[in-house]
């Protein structure tokens, strides 16, 4: 009775869509979506503790027999554990430089006036243009001039080029957007320019080096072309992502390796991502805000 | 020998000209603000005897040593922000001794200098919190205890009360007024363009007008005797009235309705009148020297203020002392007693004309 009094009331109306219902519907179509998502992964690790020929009986996606030689074989014979110690070193090491120097020019960009900035930005968002393809080449050639070529430190430095121009203009627009204020404070206080941007400056810019230092992290980790040029001539320096590769034989595809060693390759991002993703998702949102 | 001496000072960003010859001589220990509507350059000339501009030409010395060429962390002075720039990511305590520990004062006389900072604005139970923890009060005092620890010989103040509320500003201006006091011999360079602060602040204030001095005095001596008609229509408030005065007969002078008045004294031709709203007198109409309606009337409590439509369309406002109930739309008299002012036609002010007495 009461239902039927509200329902007969002017202006209401009988919803079948309550928020709470909305709700239900979206979880629903979002867990589909995330399902279609999910599988390749959820193979790939179902695969990874199965046997070769298990692989292609189609089992289904729980393993009849589950066991890790699949692991095993791949860290020791295929020499993914030392693959994965190259990717640390590489993946380290281009953050490393790439966050110091991506600030430092982006501070310098964004807080200068000086002859010539305009056309340094203009080069710089041109190069955002070119497909890595065709810079592979002339990277390769600088490596070998510089005596780098075979060697991982070289794959360090090629690597730091990757989105260094990106993470100069994140540091660009958030440090153009700074009050002069603070600078100026610093000025009278007596601070220099290199201590001002050490002490002042870079603290405050944190949401941009983390998000500099999560999307450095997931390109250095995952980038496959430039490690696959560089470590051509010597497997030891080669990357997860190259090795990973190296399991496609002649003749013979080793499905049940290549999956155990995709599953160890992915799993630190993964883990990475759980633990950063609360500050990656600010420093995004902090960027396009700033 | 001057705490701060500006000579001939000129500022330009292109050929721009934003300050023109600049005149000001600081005494040590004076409280000198610098007060002008925006855009007169009192912050630029701020900026420039701290040292974040550069001087185009003239000198500033500071101590009776030319600074123009010295880093503004070498000239004595600290400053206060507007935006009071604190470091968002340092405490109170760090943003307060940044400067010092940067510049290798020893750790312990930094926190010794900071304690002293921080009693004297008591803000002691605050030191360890974050400016973004603070209110806009809290985070001036902050401010202003930065320029402390550098134990400047000038502060320099730029609009330091403009970001807070109404009632804060008030009580943050007597703390100023307090601390000038209390660092004895510490020379005050403040900048408004609210000439309620010059006015309580002051020793001496200085008013700009697009890029010139136009007037350099005491507070009340700026008030009695303004120069011209900016500063006399600048310092007070409300606004002098200004009325227009056309020669009449031998000695008198007409209103813009006809009304005569007689002046005594020379000195000049008086083209314009001023008078303040305290100095106009209710009188019966028919004995007045401006008539005309009430248009509206603002009661403030102890004074209420008329606003008087003339008959010749002019609004002129008069105080009256609060409770005298004067009604909008009632016609009413006033008679001009007390002090006027007398400037000639471009404005300047005319010494040694008084009234005479007034007829109809």
């Amino acid at each position: 009775m009461a239902v039927d009094a509200l329902a007969s009331a002017p202006g209401s109306r009988r919803v079948w869509i309550t928020p709470g219902r909305r709700m239900w519907i979206v979880s629903v179509v979002l867990a589909l979506i995330c399902c279609v998502w999910v599988y390749p992964l959820v193979w790939m690790f179902s695969a990874s503790l199965k046997s070769n020929g298990e692989i292609f009986g189609n089992t289904g996606l729980i393993p009849a027999q589950p066991s890790f030689d699949n692991y095993v074989r791949a860290w020791n014979e295929a020499h993914i554990s030392d693959y994965f110690f190259n990717t640390l070193f590489v993946t380290v090491g281009s953050v490393v430089i790439v966050t110091i120097a991506s600030a430092m020019m982006g501070y310098v960009l964004g807080r200068r006036r000086f002859p010539g900035r305009a056309i340094i930005f203009g080069l710089l968002v041109f190069t955002l243009f070119v497909p890595q393809g065709y810079t592979i080449i002339p990277v390769f050639e600088l490596l070998s001039m510089l005596g780098l070529s075979q060697s991982l430190w070289g794959l360090v430095l090629a690597t730091s080029g990757g989105s260094f121009v990106i993470f100069v203009l994140l540091f660009a627009g958030y440090f153009s957007q700074m009050p002069n204020e603070l600078e100026e404070a610093a000025k009278m206080d007596g601070v220099g320019f290199v201590r001002t941007f050490i002490f002042v400056m870079l603290p405050l810019s944190r949401p941009i080096i983390v998000t500099v230092v999560v999307m450095q992290t997931l390109y250095a980790w995952n980038d496959f072309l430039l490690p696959l040029v560089v470590t051509l001539a010597n497997p030891a320096i080669r990357t997860l992502s190259v090795g990973v590769y190296a399991f496609r034989g002649e003749n013979f595809v080793d499905w049940g390796g290549m999956t155990a060693a995709s599953t160890i390759t992915i799993l630190p991002i993964v883990i990475l991502f759980l633990l950063l993703q609360r500050y990656f998702i600010d420093g995004l949102a902090g960027a396009v805000k700033g | 020998m001057p705490g701060v001496s500006l000579k001939n000072v000129k500022k330009r960003y292109g050929t721009t000209e934003v300050i023109r010859g600049v005149d000001i001589d600081i005494e040590p220990g004076e409280f000198c603000v610098f007060v002008g509507p925006s855009g007169c350059g009192k912050s630029t000339l701020l900026r420039m005897i701290a040292g974040l501009e550069e001087i185009s030409d003239g000198e500033i010395s500071i101590d009776d040593q030319r600074v123009n060429e010295i880093d503004p962390s070498r000239r004595g002075v600290a400053m206060v922000f507007q935006t009071y720039a604190l470091y968002p990511h340092m405490t109170v305590e760090q943003n307060m001794g940044f400067g010092l520990r940067m510049n290798g004062v020893p750790r312990a006389e930094v926190a010794a200098r900071v304690a002293t900072a921080a009693k004297i604005l008591q803000i002691e139970e605050l030191v360890s919190r974050k400016p973004r923890q603070l209110s806009g009060g809290q985070r001036q005092r902050v401010a202003i205890g930065r320029a402390i620890v550098r134990n400047p010989q000038v502060f320099l103040f730029d609009e330091p009360l403009s970001n807070l509320d109404a009632e804060l500003r008030v009580a943050t201006r007597v703390e100023i007024a307090k601390l000038h006091r209390e660092l004895a011999g510490a020379t005050m360079v403040y900048v408004t363009h609210d000439q309620v602060e010059a006015m309580t602040l002051a020793d001496k204030i200085v008013v700009l007008r697009a890029g010139r001095v136009e007037q350099v005095g005491a507070p009340m001596d700026l008030y009695q005797s303004p120069a011209n008609t900016f500063v006399a229509g600048f310092i007070g408030s409300p606004k002098m009235n200004f009325l227009e005065l056309a020669p009449a007969s031998e000695g008198q002078h007409a209103l813009k309705d006809g009304t005569t008045i007689t002046l005594a004294g020379a000195g000049g031709e008086p083209s314009t009148l001023g008078i303040r709203a305290d100095q106009l007198r209710r009188v019966a109409p028919d004995a007045a020297d401006i008539v005309g309606e009430v248009s509206v009337v603002e009661r403030l409590g102890d004074s209420e203020f008329a606003y008087v439509r003339t008959r010749w369309g002019q609004e002129v406002i008069a105080r009256f002392e609060g409770g005298a109930n004067i009604a909008a739309g009632e016609p009413i008299g006033l008679a001009l007693s007390g002090r006027t002012h007398f400037f000639d036609r471009d404005g300047k002010a005319i010494t040694g004309l008084s009234l005479a007495g007034s007829n109809q």
